[in-house]
């Protein structure tokens, strides 16, 4: 039993998506799928689950030739697919049991009248058979994502699924969510489900997988069992040349003046009584869990959001809150979570968004815009930040990620910024674009201070210069550059160490239970 | 796949073939020139239907009759660039219109304050919307359909429910007559012309037959004309070259990045329903200049057609977004398909199903053979 796909393609205009790739997906193991972002993962995924007309190859499931031409085509053959976004195959004013059974209920032609109370008793009995407790008769707005995300694989399972994909399942997930999420993993192998899991994060790639899949430019180029599981091997593999340093070297010199200051910082319930500064020539690491405050407070920093108490100096200097504007006058900048929604204007070119921060740089008389300039500006940046295709007029919506990203962050660089914040920074972006923005956070802390605030411990720690964790909305330790530790940082992050350093009893450890993070916090800056 | 080049390619597969280059190019051209080709087509049409409508007096006749809708339309499409909607208009218009009148025949102003009081209470109105909007969250089109009320009820209270013109009986003094009078100069802005005279010899030789009919006496110009040509060009320059412009598309295409690139989003915003205001307030007064009186409603129309005209606009040269540009065009095509389709004789219950294929059909343009092409 199994599903086998012989010499997929697929091309467009120009480009070769994806060329003779061949993998077999073993009924009841996890096959995880790795690589850079345009390797032709996303490609491979929608041929799979029927999102184009024509493809090359062929697909094979327990040895009978199949066509998946139209989504409906993949679901009948039990391949489904539980994306990152999951909010858009989830209709956000209907209950969980109406999402769940959403197939059953809309396509029963013979009954004019639902019956609630069984159903929502069916959906219940589905969710406690994959151990979830979520009510039935919830509003999904009203879930968290995790939530959410388990409602979606309970649908598919629901749907008879016999091999569901995920696409980077954890990006927005907590430690105890993803083990959470890892248990259902699991179940569902025993089950007999094939999976194929993609994700940038090689550690839970090492932890779930059986097989693991790479590949590179469109093209299969490595395939090993778990057992061989080797992340020199795998960058290299990814990348194409060997990997040699991960991090940029950190600047050594000791730093200059406090550029930032914040005091006593709160806002209800995501902000308690937070303070600190940060120097020049520095780079302050943010470290903490998926819904600790870190974009909270970040955003408070920038004045995005408003506080109810507390104050932001800039050089000593009152930072009056409640308006970015007022943030960017002083020199302070954030390159935002959310890169697409946030970050830049996806459907203008290049040159707009990176003109977009300082406008009147730009303008003349009447406010004119100067476009020479504007192109010349961009053209610069276009090659300080290394964006491919260097083309100042290209759309950024046709850039990948990690080149969307560099938009973010170089259209700040008009004018010299004093405190660059930068939030979750390297999310979904790949290794060699992960490495370009580091070097980009160094080069800018030889003349300012720097935050970089991420859920991923192991970049915080190979970029900052000295840390804060955060938890619930506190600061609960600072870190020097001798004290960098990952167990250390998760110790705190997860409240297994409290802020005083002693550790907490093993029963009080909210990854035992569940997880003690509010709701609203966890979809992090999502509203 | 190339690194620099998204996951997400155009859902149309495009092969190599000959036939596929063809149906793109026709697409393209379709897409870009569309609208423009429709509305040449329209016009050829109307020309050779009717003696009359290919010559300068009708033309001008077109222009200075779509003057009001043309600036009513370019406040529509400020507000639209914003992402945002002012169904307001055509009531703002309708009050500026009666208020100016009104002002000078029963209260006597002279007609600079009577304009001036006008162009204030659209700006007020423009204030008030925004801060519904902005402020009390209350969504666009209900905060400023309730205006639509308030505003139209307001210009019938000003003269409790009549028309207002020159020698009227004073709603508000036991219907005495009025000694207020509407000033010259007030009605010289909608009837006026200038440069009005013998044509050159040479010109009626360049231009088609009959094109100067009635001789070769010119009537000028109207100064509407004028003032239309004035404010399109300011309000095309300013959204599509000042930086202001930036930030009003910046603001509609995706509010909470242009927030965090610290651009002052509510403050565009609210310029946009205040110029907005201010220009329906003036095509008030353009209304009451031409019509020479302030009627009831008299600005009630250009809503529905301001509306069509900056939708039409979004299909013209692809822009896909609300443009100075093409709502002009927008604004000339739907007045010279009402005059056209009157000089031939269509009863105008057939000119709205025209006017609605019409729009359905640029609207298909833009939204519908854009889609998945950039």
């Amino acid at each position: 039993m199994a599903l086998k796909a012989m010499g997929l393609g697929k091309r467009f205009p120009g480009v070769v998506a994806l060329k003779d790739v061949s993998l077999t997906v073993e009924a009841g193991q996890v096959m995880a799928l790795v690589g850079a972002n345009g390797a032709g993962k996303s490609t491979l995924i929608k041929i799979l689950t029927g999102y184009y007309e024509h493809y090359e190859g062929r697909i094979e499931i327990d040895g009978q030739a199949v066509t998946l031409r139209k989504p409906a085509d993949a679901s009948q053959h039990g391949i489904q697919a539980v994306y990152q976004e999951v909010d858009t195959v989830l209709v956000p004013t209907l209950t969980v049991t109406e999402n769940l059974l959403m197939n059953e209920t809309v396509q029963r032609k013979r009954r004019l009248l639902m019956n609630w109370g069984a159903l929502n008793q069916r959906a219940r009995n589905i969710l406690t058979e994959m151990h979830l407790n979520i009510p039935p008769r919830r509003r999904v707005e009203s879930l968290v994502l995790h939530e959410k995300q388990m409602l979606v694989i309970a649908r598919a399972v629901n749907q008879r699924v016999r091999y569901l994909i995920f696409d980077e399942p954890t990006t927005s997930l907590s430690l105890p969510e993803v083990d959470q999420l890892f248990r259902v993993i699991r179940r569902l192998t025993q089950q007999g489900v094939g999976i194929i899991y993609i994700s940038h994060r090689l550690a839970e790639v090492r932890e779930i997988a059986d097989d693991i899949t790479i590949l590179r430019g469109g093209e299969k180029v490595a395939e090993f069992p778990v057992g061989d599981f080797d992340v020199g091997r795998i960058s290299e593999a990814m990348l194409g040349t060997a990997m040699t340093e991960a991090y940029p070297p950190k600047r050594v010199e000791a730093p200059g003046d406090v550029m930032l200051e914040a005091k006593n910082l709160s806002r209800r319930r995501a902000l308690q009584d937070v303070s600190f500064s940060v120097r020049q020539g520095e780079i302050l690491g943010i470290a903490g869990l998926v819904g600790a405050g870190k974009t909270e407070l970040v955003r408070a920093l920038f004045g995005a959001d408003r506080v109810d108490s507390g104050s932001v100096l800039v050089r000593g200097k009152r930072l009056r809150g409640g308006s970015p504007g007022r943030a960017v006058r002083q020199g302070v900048y954030l390159v935002p979570e959310e890169r697409r929604s946030q970050g830049v204007l996806v459907e203008d070119p290049i040159r707009k968004n990176i003109a977009l921060p300082f406008l009147s740089a730009f303008s003349w008389v009447f406010g004119i815009m100067r476009r020479g300039q504007e192109v010349a500006r961009t053209q610069a940046v276009i090659q300080d930040v290394g964006l491919t295709p260097p083309n100042p007029h290209m759309l950024v919506q046709n850039l990948s990620g990690g080149n969307q990203q560099k938009v973010a962050i170089g259209k700040w660089f008009t004018r010299p910024p004093r405190v660059m914040i930068f939030d979750e920074a390297t999310q979904g972006i790949d290794v060699r674009a992960k490495q370009d923005v580091y070097r980009l956070a160094q080069r800018v802390c030889d003349h300012a201070a720097v935050i970089f605030s991420s859920s991923d411990i192991d970049e915080v720690i190979g970029v900052a210069n000295r840390v804060i964790v955060m938890k619930d909305g506190r600061i609960v330790a600072e870190l020097a550059a001798h004290e960098l530790d990952r167990n250390l940082i998760l110790e705190y992050a997860t409240g297994a160490r409290r802020a005083d350093g002693s550790l907490a009893p093993a029963s009080a450890l909210p990854l035992a239970s569940a997880p003690e993070i509010p709701p609203q916090f966890s979809a992090e800056g999502g509203a | 796949m190339a690194n620099a080049v998204s996951s997400e390619p155009s859902r149309q597969d495009v092969g190599n073939n000959s036939l596929e280059k063809l149906k793109n190019f026709v697409l393209d051209f379709i897409i870009n020139y569309g609208m423009i080709v429709a509305i040449l087509a329209t016009l050829v049409y109307f020309t050779t239907q009717t003696e009359s409508f290919f010559t300068a007096q009708n033309l001008l006749l077109i222009v200075r009759s779509s003057s009001w809708l043309i600036i009513v339309s370019i406040g529509i499409t400020l507000t639209v660039a914003v992402g945002g909607f002012d169904v307001s208009v055509g009531s703002v218009a309708s009050l500026a219109s009666m208020l100016s009148v009104a002002l000078m025949v029963i209260w006597e102003w002279p007609w600079q304050t009577a304009v001036l009081a006008a162009l204030a209470v659209g700006a007020a109105i423009g204030l008030v919307n925004s801060f519904l909007i902005i402020q009390l969250k209350i969504p666009d089109l209900l905060a400023t359909l309730g205006m639509l009320y308030f505003a139209d009820g307001l210009h019938r209270v000003i003269t409790q429910g009549e028309a207002a013109a020159n020698g009227m009986a004073n709603p508000w003094a036991d219907r005495t007559p009025t000694e207020g009078r509407i000033a010259e100069t007030f009605l010289e802005l909608g009837s006026g012309r200038f440069w009005g005279g013998t044509v050159p010899q040479w010109l009626i030789d360049v231009m088609p037959e009959n094109f100067f009919i009635r001789g070769s006496l010119f009537q000028g110009f109207p100064y509407a004309v004028v003032l239309v040509l004035v404010v399109a060009v300011v309000f095309h320059v300013f959204l599509q070259y000042t930086r202001w412009g930036r930030m009003f598309y910046a603001v509609g295409s995706n509010r909470e990045a242009a927030r965090l690139s610290g651009i002052p989003v509510n403050r565009v915003r609210l310029s946009a329903y205040v110029l907005s205001g201010i220009l329906a307030a003036i095509a008030g007064i353009v209304i009451a200049s031409f019509t020479g009186r302030g009627s009831i409603g008299a600005g009630a129309d250009t809503l529905l057609d301001g509306v069509a005209a900056t939708f039409f606009g979004f299909a013209v040269l692809g822009a896909r977004r609300p443009n100075v540009f093409g709502t002009v065009l927008g604004a000339l095509y739907v007045q010279a398909l009402l005059i056209g389709l009157t000089q031939m004789g269509i009863s105008d219950f057939y000119q709205d199903v025209i006017k609605g294929t019409v729009l359905l059909a640029s609207l298909s343009l833009s939204f519908y053979l854009f889609r998945g092409r950039s």
